[in-house]
Protein backbone atom coordinates (compact mmCIF):
# COMPACT_ATOMS: atom_id res chain seq x y z
CA UNK A 1 0.00 0.00 0.00
CA UNK A 2 2.56 2.72 -1.16
CA UNK A 3 2.22 5.19 -4.69
CA UNK A 4 2.39 3.43 -7.46
CA UNK A 5 4.57 3.74 -10.51
CA UNK A 6 2.25 3.10 -14.03
CA UNK A 7 4.26 3.70 -17.36
CA UNK A 8 2.66 5.36 -19.91
CA UNK A 9 4.64 5.96 -22.83
CA UNK A 10 8.48 4.67 -23.54
CA UNK A 11 8.86 7.22 -25.93
CA UNK A 12 11.61 5.12 -28.53
CA UNK A 13 13.92 4.80 -25.72
CA UNK A 14 14.32 8.43 -25.24
CA UNK A 15 11.85 8.97 -22.60
CA UNK A 16 9.55 7.34 -19.83
CA UNK A 17 6.21 8.77 -19.42
CA UNK A 18 4.37 7.68 -16.42
CA UNK A 19 1.67 8.18 -13.89
CA UNK A 20 2.08 8.06 -10.28
CA UNK A 21 -0.93 7.43 -7.98
CA UNK A 22 -0.57 8.12 -4.64
CA UNK A 23 -2.63 7.95 -2.09
CA UNK A 24 -3.31 9.71 1.06
CA UNK A 25 -0.02 9.83 3.21
CA UNK A 26 1.98 8.39 0.50
CA UNK A 27 5.61 9.84 0.06
CA UNK A 28 8.56 9.14 -1.82
CA UNK A 29 12.40 9.16 -0.49
CA UNK A 30 14.39 11.78 -0.83
CA UNK A 31 16.06 10.77 -4.31
CA UNK A 32 18.22 12.10 -7.32
CA UNK A 33 17.27 11.82 -10.64
CA UNK A 34 20.53 9.75 -12.44
CA UNK A 35 21.38 12.78 -14.54
CA UNK A 36 18.33 12.66 -16.61
CA UNK A 37 15.38 15.66 -17.00
CA UNK A 38 12.41 15.07 -14.53
CA UNK A 39 9.10 17.14 -15.37
CA UNK A 40 6.11 16.65 -12.89
CA UNK A 41 2.74 18.17 -13.54
CA UNK A 42 0.22 17.67 -10.91
CA UNK A 43 -2.94 15.54 -12.61
CA UNK A 44 -5.10 15.40 -9.20
CA UNK A 45 -4.77 16.60 -5.81
CA UNK A 46 -1.98 18.40 -4.56
CA UNK A 47 2.19 17.20 -3.96
CA UNK A 48 4.88 18.87 -1.33
CA UNK A 49 8.07 18.92 -2.98
CA UNK A 50 11.23 19.61 -0.73
CA UNK A 51 13.85 20.03 -1.88
CA UNK A 52 17.57 19.08 -0.64
CA UNK A 53 20.99 19.90 -1.06
CA UNK A 54 23.37 17.16 -2.20
CA UNK A 55 25.14 16.03 0.73
CA UNK A 56 28.93 16.34 1.24
CA UNK A 57 31.55 13.82 0.08
CA UNK A 58 31.33 11.68 3.20
CA UNK A 59 27.70 12.96 4.71
CA UNK A 60 27.71 12.49 8.52
CA UNK A 61 24.69 14.62 8.95
CA UNK A 62 21.27 15.70 8.65
CA UNK A 63 21.04 16.91 4.85
CA UNK A 64 20.21 20.31 4.33
CA UNK A 65 16.71 21.71 3.38
CA UNK A 66 16.81 23.76 0.86
CA UNK A 67 13.29 24.66 0.66
CA UNK A 68 9.10 23.35 -0.11
CA UNK A 69 6.62 23.82 -2.02
CA UNK A 70 2.95 22.26 -2.41
CA UNK A 71 2.23 22.09 -5.82
CA UNK A 72 -1.47 22.14 -6.78
CA UNK A 73 -3.35 20.79 -9.31
CA UNK A 74 -2.14 21.35 -13.16
CA UNK A 75 0.79 22.71 -11.41
CA UNK A 76 4.34 21.81 -13.11
CA UNK A 77 7.93 21.21 -11.90
CA UNK A 78 11.23 20.44 -12.86
CA UNK A 79 14.45 18.98 -11.54
CA UNK A 80 17.72 17.41 -12.00
CA UNK A 81 20.87 16.69 -10.67
CA UNK A 82 21.90 19.74 -10.50
CA UNK A 83 19.37 21.77 -9.19
CA UNK A 84 19.12 19.53 -6.06
CA UNK A 85 17.44 16.07 -4.33
CA UNK A 86 14.48 15.83 -3.48
CA UNK A 87 11.20 14.20 -1.56
CA UNK A 88 7.79 14.13 -3.12
CA UNK A 89 4.58 13.06 -0.86
CA UNK A 90 0.96 13.61 -0.68
CA UNK A 91 0.52 14.86 2.38
CA UNK A 92 -3.54 14.93 2.72
CA UNK A 93 -5.20 12.70 5.07
CA UNK A 94 -8.22 13.03 2.83
CA UNK A 95 -7.26 13.08 -0.72
CA UNK A 96 -5.32 11.34 -3.53
CA UNK A 97 -3.30 12.70 -6.12
CA UNK A 98 -2.26 11.85 -9.39
CA UNK A 99 0.95 13.13 -10.90
CA UNK A 100 2.47 12.87 -14.62
CA UNK A 101 6.18 12.64 -15.24
CA UNK A 102 8.29 12.79 -17.97
CA UNK A 103 12.08 11.59 -17.77
CA UNK A 104 14.31 12.26 -20.52
CA UNK A 105 16.91 10.07 -20.78
CA UNK A 106 15.11 7.38 -19.06
CA UNK A 107 16.44 5.50 -16.18
CA UNK A 108 15.74 2.94 -13.93
CA UNK A 109 17.99 3.21 -10.89
CA UNK A 110 18.75 6.11 -8.63
CA UNK A 111 19.74 6.66 -5.39
CA UNK A 112 18.16 7.25 -2.31
CA UNK A 113 19.26 9.27 0.68
CA UNK A 114 18.78 8.94 4.21
CA UNK A 115 17.99 12.72 5.67
CA UNK A 116 19.65 12.34 8.87
CA UNK A 117 23.24 11.04 7.77
CA UNK A 118 23.14 11.89 3.89
CA UNK A 119 24.16 9.12 3.31
CA UNK A 120 23.20 7.13 0.03
CA UNK A 121 21.59 3.65 -1.30
CA UNK A 122 21.05 2.54 -5.27
CA UNK A 123 17.83 1.49 -5.78
CA UNK A 124 16.02 -0.22 -8.54
CA UNK A 125 13.00 1.52 -9.33
CA UNK A 126 9.82 -1.00 -11.14
CA UNK A 127 6.74 0.04 -12.21
CA UNK A 128 3.65 -1.11 -10.70
CA UNK A 129 1.96 -1.41 -14.23
CA UNK A 130 3.01 -0.47 -17.62
CA UNK A 131 0.66 0.56 -20.79
CA UNK A 132 -2.33 -0.29 -18.45
CA UNK A 133 -1.10 -3.69 -17.73
CA UNK A 134 -0.21 -5.18 -14.36
CA UNK A 135 3.29 -5.84 -13.99
CA UNK A 136 3.53 -9.17 -12.04
CA UNK A 137 6.93 -9.03 -9.97
CA UNK B 1 -29.21 13.68 5.60
CA UNK B 2 -32.36 14.74 3.95
CA UNK B 3 -35.19 12.55 5.30
CA UNK B 4 -37.17 9.92 3.47
CA UNK B 5 -33.40 8.72 2.07
CA UNK B 6 -34.89 5.30 2.80
CA UNK B 7 -37.57 5.31 1.37
CA UNK B 8 -36.95 6.49 -1.65
CA UNK B 9 -33.61 4.70 -2.03
CA UNK B 10 -34.25 1.36 -0.59
CA UNK B 11 -31.03 -0.43 -2.63
CA UNK B 12 -28.55 1.95 -1.82
CA UNK B 13 -25.17 0.51 -1.61
CA UNK B 14 -23.12 3.32 -1.88
CA UNK B 15 -23.45 6.48 -0.30
CA UNK B 16 -21.15 9.77 -0.87
CA UNK B 17 -21.82 12.70 1.48
CA UNK B 18 -18.21 13.75 1.45
CA UNK B 19 -17.72 17.56 1.38
CA UNK B 20 -21.09 18.63 1.90
CA UNK B 21 -20.64 20.16 5.63
CA UNK B 22 -22.64 17.51 7.14
CA UNK B 23 -22.70 17.99 10.92
CA UNK B 24 -24.94 15.14 11.96
CA UNK B 25 -26.10 11.72 10.12
CA UNK B 26 -29.41 10.69 11.74
CA UNK B 27 -31.78 8.08 11.76
CA UNK B 28 -32.07 7.84 8.38
CA UNK B 29 -28.73 6.26 7.85
CA UNK B 30 -30.74 3.05 10.07
CA UNK B 31 -33.07 1.79 6.94
CA UNK B 32 -30.33 1.21 4.81
CA UNK B 33 -30.14 -2.24 4.62
CA UNK B 34 -27.99 -2.71 1.78
CA UNK B 35 -25.50 -0.18 2.37
CA UNK B 36 -22.13 -1.11 2.79
CA UNK B 37 -19.43 1.62 1.31
CA UNK B 38 -20.61 5.34 3.33
CA UNK B 39 -17.80 8.15 2.25
CA UNK B 40 -18.52 11.07 4.62
CA UNK B 41 -15.09 13.09 4.50
CA UNK B 42 -14.66 16.85 5.01
CA UNK B 43 -17.24 17.73 6.89
CA UNK B 44 -18.29 18.94 10.08
CA UNK B 45 -18.45 15.61 12.30
CA UNK B 46 -17.77 15.11 15.35
CA UNK B 47 -19.69 16.32 17.60
CA UNK B 48 -22.43 14.31 19.20
CA UNK B 49 -25.29 13.43 16.85
CA UNK B 50 -22.54 13.02 14.13
CA UNK B 51 -23.99 9.04 14.51
CA UNK B 52 -27.40 7.68 14.70
CA UNK B 53 -28.29 6.00 17.90
CA UNK B 54 -29.19 2.50 17.58
CA UNK B 55 -26.33 2.00 15.18
CA UNK B 56 -25.45 -1.39 16.69
CA UNK B 57 -29.30 -3.03 16.03
CA UNK B 58 -29.53 -1.26 12.74
CA UNK B 59 -28.98 -3.63 9.61
CA UNK B 60 -25.60 -1.44 8.99
CA UNK B 61 -23.97 -2.76 11.60
CA UNK B 62 -23.76 -6.07 9.35
CA UNK B 63 -23.89 -4.26 5.84
CA UNK B 64 -21.33 -1.72 6.03
CA UNK B 65 -17.80 -2.41 5.22
CA UNK B 66 -16.21 0.91 4.35
CA UNK B 67 -16.18 3.82 6.05
CA UNK B 68 -14.45 7.25 5.80
CA UNK B 69 -14.78 10.03 8.34
CA UNK B 70 -11.32 11.41 7.51
CA UNK B 71 -10.96 15.55 7.19
CA UNK B 72 -13.82 15.93 10.52
CA UNK B 73 -13.81 16.99 13.77
CA UNK B 74 -13.86 13.81 15.75
CA UNK B 75 -11.62 14.13 18.88
CA UNK B 76 -12.80 10.95 19.90
CA UNK B 77 -13.58 7.42 18.11
CA UNK B 78 -17.03 7.72 18.71
CA UNK B 79 -18.50 4.18 20.63
CA UNK B 80 -21.26 3.63 17.92
CA UNK B 81 -18.83 3.11 15.20
CA UNK B 82 -17.40 0.32 16.71
CA UNK B 83 -20.77 -1.68 16.96
CA UNK B 84 -20.80 -1.82 12.99
CA UNK B 85 -19.40 -5.34 13.23
CA UNK B 86 -18.90 -6.06 9.46
CA UNK B 87 -16.58 -3.02 8.80
CA UNK B 88 -13.38 -3.87 6.66
CA UNK B 89 -11.95 -0.56 6.15
CA UNK B 90 -12.09 2.27 8.45
CA UNK B 91 -10.70 6.09 7.65
CA UNK B 92 -10.57 8.56 10.36
CA UNK B 93 -7.28 9.90 8.98
CA UNK B 94 -7.07 14.54 9.53
CA UNK B 95 -9.64 14.50 12.68
CA UNK B 96 -8.46 15.63 16.60
CA UNK B 97 -8.23 12.08 17.77
CA UNK B 98 -5.71 12.13 21.32
CA UNK B 99 -6.13 8.37 21.42
CA UNK B 100 -7.74 4.92 19.99
CA UNK B 101 -9.81 3.20 22.46
CA UNK B 102 -9.35 -0.49 23.35
CA UNK B 103 -12.57 -1.54 22.18
CA UNK B 104 -11.21 -0.92 18.30
CA UNK B 105 -10.80 -4.83 19.19
CA UNK B 106 -14.60 -4.86 18.29
CA UNK B 107 -14.14 -4.55 14.84
CA UNK B 108 -12.60 -7.83 14.35
CA UNK B 109 -13.12 -8.00 10.28
CA UNK B 110 -11.29 -4.64 9.84
CA UNK B 111 -8.32 -5.21 7.10
CA UNK B 112 -7.31 -1.16 6.85
CA UNK B 113 -7.19 1.20 9.35
CA UNK B 114 -6.29 5.13 8.53
CA UNK B 115 -5.53 7.26 11.40
CA UNK B 116 -2.91 9.34 10.05
CA UNK B 117 -2.68 13.02 10.60
CA UNK B 118 -4.04 13.41 14.38
CA UNK B 119 -2.75 13.88 17.95
CA UNK B 120 -2.71 10.16 19.00
CA UNK B 121 0.37 10.03 21.49
CA UNK B 122 -0.21 5.92 22.29
CA UNK B 123 -1.49 2.58 20.36
CA UNK B 124 -3.46 0.12 22.32
CA UNK B 125 -2.38 -3.16 23.16
CA UNK B 126 -5.79 -4.23 22.29
CA UNK B 127 -5.32 -2.89 18.57
CA UNK B 128 -3.33 -6.07 18.05
CA UNK B 129 -6.32 -7.91 18.54
CA UNK B 130 -7.85 -7.54 14.87
CA UNK B 131 -6.79 -10.74 12.67
CA UNK B 132 -8.01 -9.17 9.43
CA UNK B 133 -5.50 -6.61 9.91
CA UNK B 134 -4.11 -5.54 6.17
CA UNK B 135 -2.53 -1.82 6.31
CA UNK B 136 -2.36 0.28 9.82
CA UNK B 137 -1.35 4.06 9.03
CA UNK B 138 -0.74 5.82 12.01
CA UNK B 139 1.70 8.30 10.00
CA UNK B 140 1.50 12.25 11.37
CA UNK B 141 0.75 11.32 15.01
CA UNK B 142 2.12 12.31 18.29
CA UNK B 143 2.99 8.54 19.08
CA UNK B 144 5.71 7.50 21.44
CA UNK B 145 5.79 4.21 21.44
CA UNK B 146 4.86 1.03 19.25
CA UNK B 147 3.50 -1.85 22.10
CA UNK B 148 5.08 -5.26 21.38
CA UNK B 149 2.10 -6.67 21.19
CA UNK B 150 1.47 -5.66 17.71
CA UNK B 151 3.51 -8.13 16.80
CA UNK B 152 0.30 -10.51 16.95
CA UNK B 153 -1.30 -8.66 14.01
CA UNK B 154 -0.47 -11.79 11.67
CA UNK B 155 -1.60 -10.49 8.51
CA UNK B 156 -0.53 -7.22 8.75
CA UNK B 157 1.33 -6.54 5.32
CA UNK B 158 1.52 -2.36 5.44
CA UNK B 159 2.41 -0.23 8.46
CA UNK B 160 3.01 3.54 8.13
CA UNK B 161 4.36 5.20 11.13
CA UNK B 162 6.40 7.87 9.60
CA UNK B 163 7.19 11.43 11.36
CA UNK B 164 5.44 10.48 14.75
CA UNK B 165 8.04 10.36 17.88
CA UNK B 166 9.48 6.92 18.14
CA UNK B 167 12.75 6.20 19.73
CA UNK B 168 12.46 3.01 20.21
CA UNK B 169 10.60 0.02 17.80
CA UNK B 170 10.12 -3.45 20.02
CA UNK B 171 12.25 -6.69 18.74
CA UNK B 172 8.69 -8.06 18.54
CA UNK B 173 8.16 -6.25 15.70
CA UNK B 174 9.96 -8.66 13.57
CA UNK B 175 7.67 -11.43 13.96
CA UNK B 176 4.91 -9.60 11.60
CA UNK B 177 5.79 -12.54 9.31
CA UNK B 178 3.54 -10.83 6.08
CA UNK B 179 5.10 -7.26 6.44
CA UNK B 180 5.57 -6.06 3.22
CA UNK B 181 6.41 -2.24 3.95
CA UNK B 182 7.01 -0.54 6.49
CA UNK B 183 7.63 4.01 7.11
CA UNK B 184 9.81 5.02 9.81
CA UNK B 185 10.89 8.28 8.53
CA UNK B 186 10.67 11.33 10.72
CA UNK B 187 11.06 9.44 14.08
CA UNK B 188 14.01 9.99 16.62
CA UNK B 189 14.89 6.42 16.47
CA UNK B 190 17.85 5.95 17.90
CA UNK B 191 20.71 2.97 17.49
CA UNK B 192 19.20 0.29 19.99
CA UNK B 193 16.51 -0.89 17.10
CA UNK B 194 19.32 -2.09 15.08
CA UNK B 195 21.77 -3.26 17.55
CA UNK B 196 18.64 -5.81 18.86
CA UNK B 197 18.32 -7.32 15.83
CA UNK B 198 22.18 -8.68 15.11
CA UNK B 199 21.40 -10.18 18.92
CA UNK B 200 19.22 -12.10 18.18
CA UNK B 201 20.84 -16.13 17.71
CA UNK B 202 18.97 -18.70 15.46
CA UNK B 203 17.29 -21.85 17.58
CA UNK B 204 18.96 -25.15 18.48
CA UNK B 205 16.46 -26.30 16.04
CA UNK B 206 16.86 -23.94 13.71
CA UNK B 207 21.34 -24.64 14.00
CA UNK B 208 20.02 -28.57 13.57
CA UNK B 209 18.16 -28.00 10.70
CA UNK B 210 20.85 -25.84 9.18
CA UNK B 211 23.33 -28.67 9.57
CA UNK B 212 21.23 -30.76 7.67
CA UNK B 213 20.35 -29.20 5.04
CA UNK B 214 23.93 -27.83 4.32
CA UNK B 215 25.71 -31.02 4.88
CA UNK B 216 23.38 -32.78 2.63
CA UNK B 217 22.00 -35.47 5.70
CA UNK B 218 19.96 -37.98 3.99
CA UNK B 219 16.67 -38.46 6.21
CA UNK B 220 13.98 -40.21 4.77
CA UNK B 221 9.84 -39.34 6.09
CA UNK B 222 10.10 -42.59 8.56
CA UNK B 223 12.69 -41.13 9.77
CA UNK B 224 11.27 -37.62 11.54
CA UNK B 225 8.11 -36.82 12.88
CA UNK B 226 6.18 -35.22 10.23
CA UNK B 227 6.35 -31.68 11.85
CA UNK B 228 10.47 -31.85 11.31
CA UNK B 229 9.83 -33.00 7.68
CA UNK B 230 8.00 -30.01 7.35
CA UNK B 231 10.50 -27.69 9.30
CA UNK B 232 13.34 -29.83 6.70
CA UNK B 233 11.30 -28.22 4.03
CA UNK B 234 11.16 -24.45 4.63
CA UNK B 235 14.82 -23.99 4.14
CA UNK B 236 15.68 -21.23 2.33
CA UNK B 237 19.14 -20.30 0.58
CA UNK B 238 20.78 -17.24 2.24
CA UNK B 239 20.37 -14.95 -0.44
CA UNK B 240 24.27 -13.92 -0.55
CA UNK B 241 25.54 -15.47 -3.90
CA UNK B 242 29.11 -16.25 -2.17
CA UNK B 243 27.04 -17.81 0.74
CA UNK B 244 25.94 -21.90 0.83
CA UNK B 245 23.97 -21.22 3.95
CA UNK B 246 20.56 -22.05 4.58
CA UNK B 247 18.26 -19.98 7.20
CA UNK B 248 14.76 -21.35 8.49
CA UNK B 249 13.39 -18.73 10.52
CA UNK B 250 10.79 -17.47 8.90
CA UNK B 251 9.97 -14.37 11.38
CA UNK B 252 12.39 -11.90 9.24
CA UNK B 253 11.47 -12.21 5.83
CA UNK B 254 11.37 -9.58 2.90
CA UNK B 255 10.41 -5.60 4.25
CA UNK B 256 9.92 -3.22 1.98
CA UNK B 257 10.54 0.10 3.04
CA UNK B 258 8.18 2.61 1.28
CA UNK B 259 10.11 5.59 1.18
CA UNK B 260 12.35 4.54 -1.17
CA UNK B 261 11.70 5.39 -4.96
CA UNK B 262 9.16 2.70 -6.67
CA UNK B 263 10.07 -0.69 -4.88
CA UNK B 264 13.16 -1.57 -2.94
CA UNK B 265 13.59 -4.76 -1.56
CA UNK B 266 15.87 -5.15 1.48
CA UNK B 267 15.95 -8.88 3.11
CA UNK B 268 16.90 -8.88 6.86
CA UNK B 269 17.19 -12.42 6.52
CA UNK B 270 20.89 -12.06 6.07
CA UNK B 271 20.94 -11.69 10.24
CA UNK B 272 20.00 -15.53 10.32
CA UNK B 273 22.33 -17.04 7.87
CA UNK B 274 25.09 -16.40 9.73
CA UNK B 275 26.85 -12.78 11.15
CA UNK B 276 30.00 -13.29 9.08
CA UNK B 277 27.59 -13.65 5.82
CA UNK B 278 28.50 -10.57 4.33
CA UNK B 279 25.41 -8.32 2.40
CA UNK B 280 25.11 -8.35 -1.30
CA UNK B 281 24.75 -4.47 -0.48
CA UNK B 282 28.74 -4.14 0.29
CA UNK B 283 29.92 -1.47 1.96
CA UNK B 284 31.32 0.15 -1.19
CA UNK B 285 27.96 1.56 -1.50
CA UNK B 286 27.81 3.15 1.60
CA UNK B 287 23.92 1.82 2.20
CA UNK B 288 23.60 3.08 5.71
CA UNK B 289 20.21 4.87 5.76
CA UNK B 290 20.42 4.86 9.89
CA UNK B 291 18.44 7.46 11.99
CA UNK B 292 21.01 7.00 14.67
CA UNK B 293 21.24 9.91 17.20
CA UNK B 294 24.79 8.49 18.97
CA UNK B 295 26.98 11.38 19.99
CA UNK B 296 29.79 9.51 20.48
CA UNK B 297 31.95 7.91 17.59
CA UNK B 298 32.21 4.66 19.45
CA UNK B 299 28.68 4.18 18.63
CA UNK B 300 28.57 5.78 15.68
CA UNK B 301 30.97 2.91 14.29
CA UNK B 302 29.26 0.25 15.53
CA UNK B 303 26.18 0.95 14.10
CA UNK B 304 27.72 1.88 10.61
CA UNK B 305 28.50 -2.06 9.93
CA UNK B 306 24.65 -3.11 11.09
CA UNK B 307 22.82 -0.54 9.60
CA UNK B 308 24.30 -0.94 6.24
CA UNK B 309 21.80 -3.85 6.18
CA UNK B 310 19.08 -1.78 8.05
CA UNK B 311 17.00 0.62 6.24
CA UNK B 312 14.62 2.63 8.25
CA UNK B 313 13.79 5.30 5.46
Amino acid sequence: FRYTRNLVDKGNGKFNLMILCWGEGHGSSIHDHTDSHCFMKILQGNLKETLFEWPEKKGNGEMTKKSERVLRENQCAYINDSIGLHRVENISHTEPAVSLHLYSPPFDTCNTFDQRTGHKHKVTMTFYSQFGERTVC
Amino acid sequence: LPAGLSQWFPALEVLDVSGTGLAEMGTELLSLPCLHTLLAKNNRLGGPGSLPKGLGQAPLARSLRVLNLSGNRFAEVPPALLQLRGLRSLSLGGNRLHGIPPDIQELQSLEFLYLGGNFITAIPPELAKLPSLRYLVLCDNKIQSIPPQLAQLHSLRSLSLHNNLLTYLPREILNLVHLEELSLRGNPLVVRFVRDLTYNPPSLQELAGRTVKTRNIPYAPSDLPESLVRYLSLASNCPNPKCGGVYFDSCVRQIKFVDFCGKYRLPLMHYLCSPECSSPFSSASQSSTSQSESDSEDEASVAAHRMQKVLLG
